[in-house]
């Protein structure tokens, strides 16, 4: 699975660089490095909803409002199931 | 006969305990000359100052406008005022007078002889001795060839380190072979000075017993770059837009998001940003074909133009080249050390991805503003395009 994390201006002010980095270490913990592809991207268009990430499988979605309180919540509920 | 670039920058150390330099700096382009002129006053502090500023500045002006050095030399000494103690007034200086070509003179009284480098050699100036006014003033003409770079300081470069770990001060050979030791060909004027000054503070243990300038001139090759930033105010003008900014030889960069999809999508690509963090203040990069660099905008801007402050302080020590590899710095190499021509292209519509968020449209543009204002107070040909 493909994830994207927009690192466009707003969502930087909101924590993506902390996202980032926790996403890389749940993934880990969870041995999922060949199963997750983490990439960054320029801004999504959904500033609002920040931060933005977005998923692949099981079809393109994106995920709004992912902080770095809850990117573990995130991940095990949105991204852990999906994964092949 | 080809044209080149005239590059000049200055770093002046203060000596301990001043608040103002009894060094000053000045020059002048005009009609494709530069005159460029380093003054040391007699004395420290104020007294200095005055004197140092005044010959700068009436040296400057005087030169610049070809007048007669007799004559030059006749106003300073008319004008300087006499010290009440030591009953003269006095102030050594060095002036370059030099075209975009490398043809000038260098005349020099009383301060330490200016160092030519060339290929990573530095070499001595043949001067010549002549009297004007009873005074020894020493005459160079010059001939400049590509990337030689004109060294030139006050005394408290050669006195750096005298009664701490230097007995006799910093010998003239020393510096000389230092230079040859730090100076790489790519470095810029404002570059060289810096380094050269840094390592007299270190001599000084960070209090310098002297004011302690070095300024350097350089002749260079122009090089081009040019900075799209923001999305025009019609979205029918974009690909005009494009086409414009990509017609030019030169370092392509465009900074933020929406502007990097409207490249992309003009040039059949598409962008992709890098998932590394060299500095956590600065988002990450991008990626698109055939773009130079590609940076996120507003903070990455905002930190360029930090960078571009301290570039321009001739108190700041921190090294001119960039090595680091956020947007920030990469954009500084860019833009501070390497472009002597720079075109922005400002585009001043609203990005829709900004709605309700604080991030300003006339704050971004006031922002691109002050860093192209900084850019041109380095003596770069800087031109705002607003689309």
């Amino acid at each position: 699975m493909i994830v994207k994390i927009c690192v466009g201006s707003s969502c930087h002010l909101k924590g993506s660089y902390d996202i980032i980095e926790a996403m890389k270490k749940i993934i880990a913990e969870h041995g999922a490095e060949n199963k997750v592809e983490l990439r960054a991207s320029f801004c999504l268009g959904n500033c609002k909803n920040g931060v933005t990430l977005t998923a692949d499988k099981p079809d393109e979605r994106m995920l709004h409002n992912v902080s770095p309180d809850n990117v573990r919540e995130v991940f095990e509920r949105e991204i852990l199931p999906y994964l092949e | 006969m080809t044209e080149y670039y005239l590059e000049s920058g200055y770093t002046s150390l203060n000596k301990k305990n001043e608040e103002l330099c009894g060094d000053k700096v000045e020059s002048i382009y005009q009609d494709g000359k530069m005159t460029f002129v380093l003054a040391d006053g007699m004395g420290s502090g104020v007294k200095a100052n005055i004197l140092a500023t005044l010959t700068s500045k009436i040296l400057c002006t005087m030169v610049s406008n070809e007048i007669d050095m007799t004559d030059c030399i006749e106003t300073i000494l008319g004008s300087l005022p006499v010290c009440k103690e030591r009953g003269v007034a006095y102030s050594t200086f060095t002036v370059v007078h030099v075209d975009t070509f490398g043809k000038g003179c260098l005349i020099e009284f009383d301060n330490p002889q200016a160092i030519l480098m060339r290929d990573g050699k530095c070499l001595d100036l043949p001067r010549t001795e002549s009297k004007i006014l009873g005074k020894t003033v020493y005459n160079t003409e010059l001939n400049l060839r590509e990337n030689d770079v004109i060294v030139m300081f006050s005394d408290g470069v050669i006195h750096a380190g005298i009664g701490m770990n230097l007995n006799f001060g910093w010998d003239r050979e020393e510096v000389k072979e230092h230079l040859e030791c730090i100076i790489s060909p790519t470095m810029s004027a404002r570059c060289v000075a810096c380094e050269l000054a840094t390592a007299c503070n270190q001599l000084y243990h960070n209090l310098p017993g002297d004011d302690t300038t070095v300024a350097a001139l350089k002749l260079r090759k122009n090089m081009r770059a040019d900075l799209m930033v923001g999305l025009p105010v019609n979205k029918e003008s974009d690909s005009v837009c494009v086409a414009n900014f990509l017609s030019h030889d030169g370092k392509k960069i465009v900074c933020g998001g929406t502007s990097s999809q409207i490249v992309a999508r003009y040039l059949g690509t598409e962008v992709s940003a890098s998932l590394d963090f060299p500095d956590p203040r600065v988002p990450p990069i991008g990626f698109i074909n055939g773009i130079d660099l590609v940076t996120e905008g507003v903070l990455t801007l905002r930190r360029l133009l930090e960078l571009s402050e301290a570039y321009l302080s001739p108190k700041d020590l921190t090294p001119k080249y960039f090595t680091a590899k956020d947007g920030a710095s990469e954009l500084a190499q860019i833009l501070l050390e390497d472009a002597t021509i720079i075109d922005f292209y400002i585009g001043q519509g609203v990005n829709e991805a900004h709605n309700g968020l604080p991030i300003d449209i006339t704050m971004k543009l006031k922002l691109v503003e002050s860093i192209a204002h900084n850019l041109k107070k380095l003596g770069k040909h800087v031109t705002l395009h607003y689309v």
